[in-house]
């Protein structure tokens, strides 16, 4: 609707009342990340964050449904690291030792790309941090990965502005 | 489950078309009205046969359509792929509207003052 709705990715801008230290905490450490991360109803009993360019990422939602207790586990790789300022990861599902595994195969819903990143970026507006999350899907096994979503925002908004 | 298959295909598809800086340009051109292959070689320092195979990754795609008056056989472009990746981007926005709730409440309490009286602007 707005135009930050653009295909292929999600944008979400939030201000929050903390400084962006505390902010990129939420996301660099463990402790801090399993205490929000978890979509409503999951726990987080596993994030394994080697937060460094080329560091590996492993984390495990568990869920509690009518049949059991059950886990999804995700991975990935820190691309950029910049501190308080910047971070750049890609996401795939995974099982427990983090070898990817198809999304379709996990059951989540078609069209869900294997690869996907995410953008997080911070900045200082007096002692609060606004926070612009993009989540975008990345062509498989691409070197070329970064930047992409990017590229394809700017098609996207000509194709729906000849659209409209 | 076969038409499972045959989106999750058509969109892996969709995604390798789009994975190309030329493929790109061309769709960019192509949003702006239809051409004709030659047309659309023009701001490009490659062969005719180059593009058309450029030109055939899209239609396997299904983001371009081609005419079929035999000489020009125009290029158009077809969105419609593309409002489909957008639906996987769109089922994980609730999702992270809700994280970053959970992300606020929890600075908050992080926070918690030991005495209150912070507001006094």
């Amino acid at each position: 609707m707005t135009d930050k709705d653009d295909a292929g990715s999600v944008v979400i801008e939030r201000l929050f009342e903390a400084p962006v230290d505390l902010i990129w905490k939420m996301w660099t450490e463990a402790e801090h990340f399993k205490q929000w991360y978890g979509p409503n109803g999951a726990s987080i009993p596993t994030a394994k964050m080697d937060v460094r360019v080329g560091g590996r990422r492993l984390i495990c939602m568990e869920m509690q449904t009518p049949n059991g207790t059950m886990q999804m586990w995700f991975t990935g790789e820190y691309r950029e690291v910049v501190e308080a300022k910047r971070l750049v990861y890609t996401e795939s599902m995974s099982d427990e030792k983090g070898n990817v595994v198809s999304p379709v195969d996990m059951g989540m819903p078609e069209g869900h790309p294997d690869t996907t990143e995410v953008i997080v970026e911070l900045e200082d507006i007096g002692g609060r941090t606004k926070m612009v999350m993009t989540h975008a899907g990345v062509p498989g096994d691409s070197a070329g990965a970064v930047g992409w979503g990017m590229a394809f925002d700017k098609l996207a908004s000509y194709v729906d502005a000849r659209s409209r | 489950m076969a038409t499972t298959t045959t989106n999750e295909d058509r969109l892996s598809e969709t995604f390798a078309a789009l994975a190309n800086s030329t493929r790109r340009a061309i769709l960019a051109r192509l949003a702006q009205g239809e051409s004709n292959v030659g047309e659309l070689a023009e701001p490009f320092d490659v062969t005719l046969p180059a593009i058309s195979k450029h030109l055939k990754v899209l239609e396997r795609a299904g983001l371009v359509v081609r005419g079929q008056r035999a000489q020009f056989r125009p290029c158009v472009l077809d969105p419609a792929p593309l409002e489909e990746i957008s639906t996987w981007a769109e089922q994980y926005r609730p999702v992270w509207e809700a994280r970053f709730d959970r992300l606020d409440s929890y600075i908050r309490d992080l926070k918690q003052p030991e005495g209150s009286g912070e507001h006094d602007d």
